[in-house]
C-alpha cells in the first residue's frame, strides 16, 4: 500500500474514468483527495457553463466573397485543363486513326460530343446555378450529378485513361454531355417553377 | 456546444451547399459561427486571432463539404476543422514554442494589478495560450490527450502534465492565493 496522496494528474485520470485501481481506491477513502476530486469535477462543470461568445463583426460577407473568388478560379482552371484534354484527344485520335470509314465516323462522333459538351456548359453557366436555392431533392440530385461530372473530368484530364483507345475519349465526352444535359434540365425546371 | 442542426436537416443543407447554393452555406455559417468563434477565442490569444480562425474555418468548410459523409455530427466535423486551424497557429508561430506554464510570461508586468481572487473566466485568461488550449480541448470539448497531442504536434504526456499544472494554478487563483 502506498503511503501518499494522489497527484493532480492521477486525480484527473480518475475524474475522466481512466485512473489506476490504486488511485480510484485512494480517492474513495481519503477525505482530502475525495474533496479535491470533487473540486476538479466542479471546475470542469463551471468551464462548460461559461457563456458562448459572438464574433464582434459579421465575417460572412468576407467568407462568401473569398469562396466565390476561389470557385471562379477553380472553374476557370478546370475549363482550361479540359480544353487541353480536348486538344490532346483530337491529336491522339488523328495520329492513331487508320484509314477507314468506321474511324472517320468515330472522329466525327468525338467532334460532336465535344461541341455538345461545350454548348451545354455555356447554357449551364448562363443559368447561374449558384444564385438559386434548390429544394432538398433537387439539391441532392445536383450534388450527385456534379460528383459524376468531377469523376468524368478527372478521367478526361488524365490522358492515360483513354490515350490508347480513341473511342474511349469520345465515350467520355458523350457521358459528360449527358450529365451536363441533366444538370441543365434541373436548373431550367427550377427557373420555370420560380417564374410561376 | 451541442449540434443545433438535426442530422437529416444537416444532410439536406450540405447537399444544397454542395450544389452551389450560397444561401445554404450561409445557414451553416449562422448555425455554427458562435460555436466556432468561442472555441477559437479559447484557443487563441486575441479576438483578432479568433476572427481569423473563424474565417479560415468556414472557407475550409465551404471547400471541403464533399468530404463530410453525412454519417457523424456536422458540428463535430466543423469543430475539428476549427480546432485544427487554431492549433496550427502554434506550429506556425515558432516564437511561442518556448512558452511554458512555469514561465508566467503572460502575467508579467501586470502582476500587481491582478485581484486577490479571480473568477474562472479571468483565471483562464491568465493561463498561457497553449496551456489554456489543452484545458479547453480536454475539459470542455472532450478531446482525449492522444487527440490533443496529435493536433498540437506534442506528446500525450505533455498534454497530461499541462492539464494537471493548469488545474493546480486555477485552484490557487480561484481560492484567492494569487502567486
Amino acid at each position: 500500500m502506498m503511503d501518499r496522496h494522489t497527484t493532480t494528474e492521477e486525480l484527473l485520470a480518475v475524474r475522466d474514468g481512466e485512473g489506476t485501481a490504486w488511485s480510484k481506491d485512494h480517492a474513495a477513502t481519503c477525505e482530502a483527495c475525495a474533496a479535491e476530486l470533487f473540486r476538479l469535477e466542479q471546475v470542469r462543470a463551471q468551464l462548460k457553463a461559461l457563456p458562448v461568445m459572438a464574433p464582434p463583426r459579421d465575417r460572412w460577407p468576407h467568407i462568401a466573397s473569398a469562396f466565390k473568388d476561389e470557385r471562379r478560379a477553380r472553374l476557370l482552371s478546370g475549363a482550361t485543363g479540359l480544353l487541353a484534354a480536348a486538344g490532346l484527344a483530337a491529336l491522339v485520335f488523328i495520329a492513331v486513326r487508320p484509314a477507314g470509314g468506321d474511324k472517320a465516323s468515330e472522329a466525327a462522333a468525338l467532334d460532336r460530343a465535344m461541341a455538345r459538351s461545350q454548348a451545354l456548359e455555356q447554357t449551364l453557366s448562363a443559368l447561374s446555378p449558384e444564385t438559386r436555392a434548390l429544394p432538398g431533392d433537387a439539391a441532392a440530385a445536383v450534388a450527385e450529378l456534379e460528383d459524376r461530372l468531377a469523376r468524368i473530368d478527372a478521367r478526361l484530364n488524365d490522358p492515360r485513361s483513354w490515350q490508347g483507345n480513341p473511342g474511349q475519349a469520345a465515350q467520355l465526352w458523350q457521358e459528360r454531355s449527358g450529365v451536363l444535359s441533366a444538370l441543365v434540365d434541373v436548373h431550367v425546371t427550377r427557373v420555370a417553377q420560380a417564374g410561376l | 456546444m451541442t449540434d443545433t442542426i438535426p442530422l437529416a436537416e444537416a444532410r439536406s443543407l450540405v447537399a444544397r451547399a454542395r450544389a452551389g447554393d450560397i444561401g445554404a452555406l450561409e445557414q451553416l455559417y449562422r448555425a455554427y459561427e458562435a460555436g466556432v468563434y468561442t472555441l477559437a477565442r479559447r484557443l487563441t490569444r486575441t479576438a483578432e486571432d479568433a476572427e481569423d480562425v473563424l474565417q479560415e474555418t468556414f472557407l475550409e468548410v465551404c471547400r471541403s463539404l464533399k468530404s463530410w459523409r453525412g454519417e457523424g455530427s456536422l458540428w463535430g466535423w466543423v469543430r475539428t476543422i476549427a480546432a485544427s486551424k487554431a492549433l496550427m497557429r502554434y506550429r506556425r508561430e515558432k516564437v511561442r514554442a518556448t512558452e511554458v506554464l512555469d514561465d508566467e510570461l503572460t502575467v508579467g508586468a501586470a502582476k500587481e494589478d491582478v485581484p486577490l481572487r479571480l473568477d474562472l473566466e479571468a483565471a483562464m485568461t491568465r493561463l498561457p495560450e497553449r496551456t489554456r488550449a489543452v484545458v479547453w480541448m480536454h475539459d470542455v470539448e472532450g478531446y482525449t490527450h492522444e487527440e490533443i497531442a496529435e493536433l498540437m504536434g506534442m506528446t500525450t504526456s505533455f498534454s497530461k502534465s499541462q492539464l494537471a499544472r493548469a488545474h493546480q494554478k486555477l485552484r490557487r487563483w480561484l481560492e484567492g492565493a494569487v502567486t
